[in-house]
């Protein structure tokens, strides 16, 4: 077995070093990468606050070892585009989406790949979308209609 | 030297776009990781703790002990809690802690420590250790850590007047306050200089305690607050810090300690689950007279803000309503759990519980509307309350219209009737709350500002207050642009930052933004009249802007000149007598809420179709900003009221240390909470304002079992109000 070992992380390819294979892609991307908008809130899969884009697809990077997303394509809340995290940003604002700030990137990389069309049919409710992330200050309805409101 | 550059506040755009900076995101890569060693037991003796197969591992630095930290103790009211401790009274309580140069070196650290215990008897529930034969606190030997009782008015002619009780007993739970930044700290130490960066409600307050102890190792602590992941309550002193403090002093090197989600849990603090008896008395006509309330509040194993929480939840909800005669008495009882700690509503909430429910049960049974029982009988502008509040604004009757106008609208216009299994209810509460408490700390409770003139011009304005991310920055922003008529990016502000900034009490008691901003609009003024003296000085026009004085201010070397403190002392606030007698506050806010609910009753499940909340809370200064914490409050009252709990096997542990099992609420199911403020002016306030922090948690839990009764006709007495528990309040009727 080719065991690959170079990803590339918000456009730009990294060899991942072998002391890091067997540990969690979260720290490879918060230590290693330097990535800290990438937060941990549980360390279990539950809060969504360490959420990236693994080849387009929303997972919890405190579930994965950096060895297993190999050959991958990963984005962090970092590389998403500019353009729309202004969007995201002045959506927040206008609708009171973000008081603590922890959660919000975990959120913000969840709304972009339901933009992209990422969801199974696209009409899915928000509030099913983001089951996966807590917002311990409770924006949940602010968080909705700021993202409704992203075109 | 260290660098005491404060760190940036971020903006909602840093927040949003991942570039805010925590606690965790700080800790540069290398940094020595401090790890504890924490208790099995729930209560036990350390007999020995055999530290040399630690020390002797690769990677291990240093290894502290009880020993390290004798005769140091925190503790708000009664500094009851070690540092590291000899006498564990609780599972997960820390007794020894390692520094390591890495995680792996210091989880190996930890395993290799020899720590050899003596087990004692324990209790959990405040019944057991009423009757545990041996104290948990040597000195506190009945293990009641406070007593607390007042009985202001003539209880037994008043009673006589009484011709309806309503009286129940109700249980609370201790609810993790489960902010979703885990405790982290982080310590950078440069010879006798230490600089503790950690998330606090306190930093000024951190500091003063600090100091103390460190200046037994001849250290200086200064406190520095970063973006900070959420808090509600939970994070003030804590022995985390102080371990790390010791350890960057030995060792000479920076040392940082993060902890997981589950040793957060274990190790953290909880809201104070009480029980609470209380019983109402009314005449027949609706008038509220008399009220009784014995609180028996579970301390777990240390006091912290403990005894204040006590005295809160045994009389504070009685304001808003005008009893005649009153009778509270309440303990606060140690026990071997978590340590429990105020919790955004301080106690309140759980007292709000029984009383918004035996309200409404009187209303029912005078036959009387619950919205004309509650206006009948609540304190106005001008009164003053059975416990010595002066209401100087009182917006209740606003928001008893508010609300009592939508559920009439949503109940014609919603469709939502009950059917065979699904049944729906409306329910209402309301709430008063106060402005700060002077009566918790008279001395203290102050705020300080500092505006100054940076040698490129740039507007300083330092305050000792701290954003928890409920929008302190945002006011004392527009506080400032209002003030002194300047735009945002002419000048830069510092929060939570003892070595440049001023002292603050810090956030709680629902005070921040009043006391910040009174204390701004004081240094605005005075910054204000400095630049005007110097108008003619610097060669400048009369009408020239506050930033063009500024900037050429620094440029002549006048800055020093500009310079405006000021402070904030509240006026004609006392500090509550014994018996929590007195004027606390420089104003009173209000609020009431309205939900609508359904109810499986096959499965007990309780779904929230609607929610209203009507607040009285002054002038609104940031609207997006006191909506979120409306909003915010309410969905945390949910949690409280629904679903959140810590459930502690019969051994001490806790044995849901996370959110997959400590169920707070998520994006399903979450009702559309309709905000409304009502038009309210207080002569008090900074610009008319009161507070928004705590109270929109305050008459959740109430106002949700008014609906579940209204929709099942049964009264929950117990939290959470679950599936099993409310399907049990429905299926074990005495036949």
């Amino acid at each position: 077995m080719t065991v690959v070992n170079t990803i590339r992380v918000n456009g730009v390819d990294h060899e991942i070093p072998a002391n890091w294979q067997a540990k969690r892609l979260l720290d490879y991307l918060r230590t290693e990468l330097k990535l800290v908008g990438v937060k941990e809130g549980c360390g279990e899969g539950d809060c969504g606050a360490c959420t990236v884009l693994v080849d387009g697809e929303p997972m919890c990077s405190c579930l994965l070892l950096s060895g297993v997303v190999g050959g991958r394509e990963v984005t962090t809340i970092e590389g998403l585009p500019r353009e729309y995290l202004d969007k995201f940003s002045s959506a927040c604002e206008t609708h009171g989406g973000v008081q603590c700030g922890f959660c919000t990137g975990g959120v913000a990389v969840m709304s972009s790949w339901m933009k992209n069309g990422g969801t199974e049919t696209g009409v899915e409710p928000v509030s099913k979308l983001l089951e996966g992330n807590i917002c311990r200050c409770g924006g949940y309805q602010q968080l909705t209609n700021a993202i409704a409101d992203i075109n | 030297m260290l660098d005491m550059t404060p760190p940036k506040i971020s903006t909602i755009a840093d927040r949003s776009t991942g570039r805010a900076r925590y606690t965790s995101d700080l800790v540069p890569a290398g940094t020595t990781l401090v790890g504890i060693a924490r208790s099995p037991h729930a209560h036990a003796n350390v007999l020995s703790i055999d530290t040399s197969k630690a020390m002797a591992l690769p990677g291990v630095l240093d290894v502290l002990t009880p020993e390290d930290f004798s005769g140091v103790a925190l503790g708000h009211h009664i500094a009851d809690e070690p540092i590291l401790t000899d006498r564990v009274r609780y599972v997960g309580e820390g007794v020894a802690a390692v520094a390591a140069v890495d995680e792996a070196a210091m989880i190996a650290g930890i395993a290799a420590l020899d720590i050899e215990y003596e087990v004692l008897p324990h209790a959990i529930r405040v019944d057991d250790a009423l009757a545990l034969d041996r104290p948990i606190h040597d000195n506190f030997p009945d293990n009641v850590a406070r007593r607390f009782a007042a009985e202001p008015g003539d209880w037994d002619a008043e009673v006589k007047r009484v011709t309806h009780w309503a009286e129940g007993t109700f249980e609370t739970a201790a609810v993790p306050h489960a902010y979703l930044e885990p405790r982290a700290c982080l310590v950078r130490v440069d010879g006798n200089e230490l600089e503790l960066v950690s998330g606090t409600h306190a930093p000024s307050m951190l500091a003063d305690q600090y100091n103390k102890i460190a200046a037994v190792w001849g250290a200086t602590v200064e406190v520095t607050t970063p973006d900070m992941g959420g808090s509600f309550g939970a994070k003030w002193e804590h022995p985390t810090h102080l371990v790390c403090l010791s350890f960057a002093h030995r060792l000479q090197r920076d040392v940082a300690m993060v902890l997981p989600r589950r040793d957060d849990m274990i190790a953290g603090r909880t809201r104070i689950a009480m029980r609470i008896f209380m019983r109402i008395g009314a005449t027949a006509d609706g008038e509220l007279v008399a009220k009784q309330t014995k609180v028996w509040a579970d301390n777990g194993a240390y006091s912290l803000h403990g005894p204040s929480v006590l005295l809160a939840a045994s009389v504070r909800v009685d304001n808003l309503y005008k009893f005649s005669a009153v009778k509270a008495e309440g303990q606060l009882i140690y026990t071997n759990n978590i340590p429990s700690e105020c919790f955004r509503g301080f106690g309140i909430p759980q007292s709000a519980f029984a009383q918004e429910q035996l309200v409404d049960e009187l209303a029912r049974k005078l036959d009387l509307d619950p919205v004309e029982m509650r206006r009948r009988n609540a304190v106005g502008e001008g009164d003053t309350s059975v416990h010595g509040w002066e209401v100087t604004s009182c917006g209740l009757e606003d928001c008893l219209d508010m609300v009592r106008d939508r559920i009439q609208s949503h109940r014609n216009d919603s469709g939502l009737v009950s059917d065979g299994r699904f049944k729906i209810g409306y329910g209402l509460a309301a709430v008063i709350h106060c402005v700060s408490n002077s009566g918790h700390d008279e001395a203290t409770d102050i705020s300080n500002i500092i505006i100054s003139v940076d040698p490129d011009g740039t507007i300083c304005v330092a305050s000792g207050e701290v954003e928890l991310g409920a929008g302190t920055a945002e006011v004392l922003q527009r506080t400032v642009e209002r003030e002194l008529d300047i735009k945002r990016g002419q000048f830069r502000f510092v929060l939570g930052h003892t070595s440049t900034g001023p002292f603050g009490r810090g956030s709680f008691a629902s005070r921040t933004s009043f006391f910040m901003a009174h204390a701004a609009i004081a240094g605005c003024k005075i910054f204000s009249e400095n630049c005007s003296k110097l108008v003619d000085d610097l060669g400048l026009e009369t009408n020239a802007s506050i930033a063009e004085i500024a900037k050429l201010a620094a440029q002549k070397g006048h800055a020093e000149s500009l310079k405006a403190t000021a402070q904030f002392i509240p006026e004609n606030v006392v500090a509550a007598d014994d018996h929590g007698y007195g004027n606390i506050a420089s104003a009173y806010t209000f609020a009431v809420h309205g939900a609508c609910v359904k109810v499986d009753t096959l499965t007990g499940k309780t779904m929230i179709q609607q929610y209203w909340a009507a607040h009285d809370t002054g002038t609104v200064v940031n609207y997006q900003g006191a909506v979120g914490q409306v909003i915010g409050g309410v969905i945390q009252g949910i949690g409280m009221a629904l679903s959140e709990t810590t459930a502690v096997a019969e051994n001490g542990q806790l044995l849901n240390p996370g959110y997959l099992d400590d169920r707070v609420p998520t994006f399903p199911g979450m009702p559309n909470v309709d905000v409304h403020f009502a038009a309210t002016f207080d002569k008090n306030g900074p610009m008319g304002a009161k507070t928004i922090g705590e109270p929109p948690v305050i008459p959740v839990v109430g106002c949700i079992a008014n609906a579940i009764y209204d929709a099942v006709e049964e009264r929950q007495y117990t939290l959470p109000m679950t599936p099993e528990q409310v399907w049990n309040s429905l299926n074990t009727k005495v036949q």
